[in-house]
């Protein structure tokens, strides 16, 4: 036993109390927590591994390039060199007068010219037949599963149509299923004079349904910094106004814990917890409109 | 056996801190004396053990290591989520002696993201811990100036008494009061006396590891840990002088 103040000790002893301390220390985790001391959501790997997969990266991880050896290469330095060798050959079979390569200039010729919107005009040639083209399906590139009928989405995952009735929206244009993800549903309402577009072209409001219950915890402590948390209440229920420059989501199913859906938001969203399932509509009409057509959900 | 979880919808482990320290250690391939350290290092590891269904020896983490950044190079994602699993508790306490408690958890995941984007400017071969823990404390220091304040030192004793009931070779047993002393007095150094202090002895990383997470040469840390145990000792005096005396120590 030892009596005197830490201030006496040398350096060794002082190093030692340090080492000490390191182990007394209540050090936080990498996993968010309750005050209960209950984990509230997932941790630091999974987060990061979230915001990688949906796309916000700070510059992007890039396969690494190797030209000769082994030593990597910048990508941009192989496509310089494929360019120049590309445009050499060209100038080289110019110059030599090659047979089948023959440069001309002045005007195209009008077969070349593309036209933004197919014709159906006669021309010189004759008169073209209009290339069929197939409406675009809207929220086709979200990867929300499999396109469904409204009409069957009942019979499919046992959970009843519940749609806004909110008079900018009709009904949905296109219906998604994900058997893979608890029979997440996504309802999509094409963009036009009464829902402005979101990032996603075409797309003017996602309503996504989750089998899950949101955790208030990891909204609060999970979210990156440039992500801005408002606290709403939705029919009664609290919600979050979630907007700013990053977007991930997770929800928590009793089973397997917390589950993310792993895809990259078009717009800022509104997510809520009715006391059976999880919400969330991404939409470019701002907070209060996105609340209105939350509440008129029927 | 790796599995990449792309098919199938991506669930994160209920509790990732459950994980730590149940890693299961081949002694033949264990440095002597190093066992507990290791494990205290890289806790989580046994996460990769089980994605991997292997059992890990000391020289095959940095084989998996060296394994994992070649797959996350090469855009698996999935391979850099075990990656960050197994060095994030170390970057979170990292990340909170440096800057403001309600910045770090940003900070650390702020830090692997620009870490994954310079994955392939990572030296091949190099330990991958301290070239991670340097992302982050820059990270932390950039949120640190950004704050424009000091902050102090977030970080508080347990209410529990440790676990442990043996102290190591170097440690000294020193009760709850002194440790609350002991942290005051960190509190009160410069911020480059306290980094140096917490990496050393609080995060137990080596010289060169502090070195090279704190981006210092080597003869710096030691010069600067000098001084900061003198200025260390100087802000316990103050403390002791104000409460009145000294306390007991058990060696």
């Amino acid at each position: 036993m030892i009596d005197r103040p830490l201030a006496s000790l040398d350096d060794a002893g002082l190093e030692g109390a340090l080492r000490s301390l390191s182990a007394a220390i209540d050090w936080p985790t990498a996993a968010p927590t309750a005050p209960s001391g209950a984990t509230a959501g997932p941790d630091i790997a999974t987060r990061v591994r979230v915001r990688i997969a949906s796309g916000e990266r700070v510059g992007g991880a890039r396969p690494t390039w190797r030209l000769f050896g082994r030593r990597p290469v910048r990508r941009s330095i192989v496509l310089a060199i494929a360019a120049l060798l590309a445009l050499a050959l060209v100038a080289g079979a110019v110059g030599l007068g090659l047979p089948g390569l023959r440069i001309t200039f002045g005007e195209p010729p009008p077969s070349l010219l593309l036209s933004p919107t197919p014709t159906a005009e006669p021309t010189e040639r004759g008169t073209p037949t209009p290339t069929p083209t197939l409406p675009p399906i809207t929220g086709i590139r979200l990867d929300l599963g499999r396109q469904v009928q409204l009409d069957e989405v009942e019979s499919l995952t046992g959970v009843p149509v519940s749609l806004p009735t909110d008079a900018r929206l009709g009904e949905p244009d296109t219906v998604w299923v994900d058997e893979a993800k608890f029979d997440q549903l996504a309802y999509v309402w094409e963009a036009g004079p009464t829902l402005p577009e979101t990032s996603e072209r075409g797309v003017g409001l996602v309503l996504m349904r989750f089998a899950g219950r949101t955790d208030d915890e990891f909204y609060r402590k999970v979210l990156g910094s440039g992500t801005r948390l408002q606290t709403v209440t939705v029919d009664g229920h609290e919600g979050f106004w979630i907007s700013g420059e990053m977007h991930f989501f997770f929800y928590e199913r009793p089973d397997v814990g917390h589950v993310d859906d792993g895809r990259r938001w078009v717009a800022d969203a509104l997510v809520w917890y009715d006391g059976t399932a999880t919400y969330r509509i991404e939409s470019a009409l701002g907070r209060d409109a996105t609340i209105e057509i939350a509440e008129s959900i029927e | 056996m790796y599995v990449l979880p792309s098919e199938s919808p991506i669930v994160a482990p209920r509790d990732s801190t459950a994980t730590g320290g149940s890693l299961t250690m081949d002694r033949r391939n264990t440095r002597p004396g190093t066992d507990e350290r290791y494990q205290r290092r890289h806790s989580g590891t046994d996460r990769a053990a089980q994605v991997y269904g292997v059992r890990l020896s000391w020289r095959a983490v940095h084989i998996e290591d060296a394994e994992l950044i070649a797959r996350a190079r090469s855009g698996d994602v999935a391979a850099y989520e075990v990656i960050v699993r197994r060095y994030q508790d170390v970057a979170v306490r990292t990340a909170h002696l440096i800057c403001p408690e309600t910045d770090a958890d940003d900070a650390v995941q702020e830090a692997f993201l620009k870490a994954y984007d310079a994955l392939p400017r990572f030296r091949d071969g190099a330990p991958i811990r301290p070239w991670l823990l340097r992302i982050v404390a820059n990270e932390a220091r950039n949120r640190r100036r950004s704050a424009g304040r000091r902050h102090g030192l977030a970080l508080r004793v347990a209410e529990i008494e440790p676990t442990r009931s043996v102290p190591g070779p170097e440690q000294i047993v020193i009760a709850a009061e002194q440790r609350a002393e002991l942290l005051s007095a960190l509190a009160t150094l410069r911020d480059d006396d306290r980094e140096v202090l917490g990496a050393r002895f609080l995060l137990d990383l080596s010289e060169l590891e502090t070195a090279e997470t704190l981006g210092i040469p080597r003869g710096t840390v030691k010069s600067r840990t000098s001084r900061a145990l003198a200025r260390l000792r100087e802000a316990l005096a103050a403390i002791e002088a104000r409460a009145g005396g000294g306390t007991e120590l058990e060696r």
